[in-house]
């Protein structure tokens, strides 16, 4: 899984390129630590090239949302494959995030 | 340049005033910060707490006319000034109590107007503490000074803090005398204000008497009779009507429940007409199986062992929406009202459509 961070202003992007499984969840888990301590801003998950998502992925997801509302952030999903946004639905987490198509 | 003479005892007092300086700022500091503390902790919201150190120039012109009457400068007592401003009159009163729990107040140089104030007048009902920080409530050895002076604490609310800075503009220090008319129309205006403060709190009794009604009901579970609106849902939810559906749900796969808060679902229910909590008691009732069905469907082949708890009240909506023939224009419908209109809620829709339509509760 390949894990890009971008900055910009107040806005931080992050690139996810791949299968978010239960092995690669730790090492993104731990990439994203960071993000987690400084997320007042806002923080866009982009998912326009990731093609699964396990458990361990979305409790990623649910972390950063956790971290973001505790410090006035928001974290916004963007590009979600059908495939993805099914298993979003299914676990309730549709409600959660603000959810961004593609252009 | 011009320096003024003033008379030997206004010397010394501005004297003993620059030397405390520095005690009055840490103070102007600390009480705010007491009192913020404390507001926090008994849940009182106010609108705002402010401090001033009163200028030299303003001092100055006080002691000049009634430099006499002081001593020493710890005479002066509104030196140090704070503002408790409250949305609510008898946040007021509130106030008052965290002042004489924290403070040790001065009752001979404080104000109350809001008793003595004359059955044809009306104006800003003023009411100001003089108070003093105890030694059991806070020590400073690099400011020892700080518990012998005392400060004024003045507390409004929101209205008679706008009329007061009106009535400041318009007439009280202007220089000018203003005319009857005008003084007579402010008049009128704190007349206004005055009920209109008195309404808002009364409408805050009403809301709270409501609000324990309606918890009443939900306790004795007349839910039939408990109209649907924001706080008969708030209540409901509080004794978490979904918690039965939602750990079976999430007994399938062994899943981690997230607590999620479901207030969205308020809007949804209304737009689905319902009238009453009990009708939200009915769904969970009759479709309780056929939400099981459907997360039993989607969630039963995976290794998903995380769900929000906003999966039972979407898998009841789903079942019922669908067994009124709702299709897959309902269910966009629903996820365009509990997630915000969007193409992509039609992918939903027909996802969704395809994978319950072979369940049995849509075949009974």
């Amino acid at each position: 899984m390949e894990v890009v961070i971008e900055k910009q202003n107040e806005v931080v992007t992050v690139f996810l390129k791949g299968r978010l499984d239960t092995l690669a969840s730790q090492e993104v888990s731990q990439q994203l630590e960071g993000l987690s301590e400084n997320a007042s801003g806002t923080i866009i998950m982009d998912c326009t090239e990731m093609s699964y998502i396990s458990s361990s992925g979305l409790r990623i997801f649910l972390t950063l949302r956790k971290a973001a509302s505790e410090k006035g952030g928001k974290v916004i999903v963007r590009g979600i494959s059908n495939d993805i946004r099914s298993v979003f639905m299914m676990t309730g987490f549709l409600n959660l995030f603000e959810i961004q198509e593609l252009k | 340049m011009n320096e003024t003479t003033f008379d030997p005892h206004v010397q010394e007092l501005l004297t003993q005033y620059h030397q405390l300086l520095p005690v009055y700022e840490q103070m102007g500091d600390l009480v705010p910060g007491m009192l913020r503390n404390f507001f926090a902790e008994a849940g009182i919201i106010v609108a705002s707490v402010e401090h001033r150190i009163k200028t030299e120039k303003s001092l100055t012109g006080k002691l000049q006319l009634k430099g006499q009457k002081y001593h020493h400068i710890n005479d002066v007592t509104d030196i140090v000034g704070i503002r408790v401003i409250t949305f609510y009159n008898d946040d007021v009163g509130k106030v008052t109590s965290v002042l004489e729990r924290l403070f040790v107040v001065d009752w001979e140089n404080s104000i109350d107007k809001r008793k003595a104030l004359e059955i044809d007048s009306f104006g800003y009902l003023s009411l100001h503490y003089i108070c003093s920080i105890p030694t059991e409530t806070y020590t400073d050895p690099k400011y020892p000074e700080m518990n012998e002076i005392r400060f004024e604490v003045q507390m409004r609310t929101v209205l008679q803090h706008a009329w007061a800075n009106m009535n400041h503009d318009t007439g009280y220090k202007s220089g000018v005398e203003i005319p009857r008319v005008y003084k007579r129309n402010l008049s009128r205006l704190a007349g206004m204000l005055e009920l209109v403060d008195d309404e808002f709190s009364r409408i805050r009794h009403e809301l709270a008497d409501y609000r324990r009604q309606v918890q009443k009901l939900v306790a004795s579970g007349n839910l039939s009779e408990i109209p649907l609106d924001g706080d008969a849902f708030k209540s409901y939810l509080e004794i978490g009507p979904f918690d039965g559906l939602m750990r079976r749900i999430a007994s399938i796969n062994q899943a981690e429940i997230q607590p999620v808060n479901l207030s969205p679902f308020l809007n949804l229910f209304l737009a689905m007409g319902f009238k009453t909590l009990g009708d939200i008691d009915a769904l969970i009732k009759n479709y309780y199986d056929a939400a099981y069905q459907i997360a039993c469907y989607q969630i039963g082949l995976t290794d998903i062992d995380i769900l929000s708890s906003s999966v039972a009240p979407q898998n009841l909506c789903t079942a019922y929406i669908l067994k009124k023939g709702g299709g897959r224009v309902g269910l966009k419908w629903m996820f365009d009202t509990l997630n915000g209109p969007s193409e992509a809620n039609e992918i939903l829709a027909d996802m969704l459509e395809e994978q319950t339509k072979d369940l049995a509760f849509m075949n009974q």
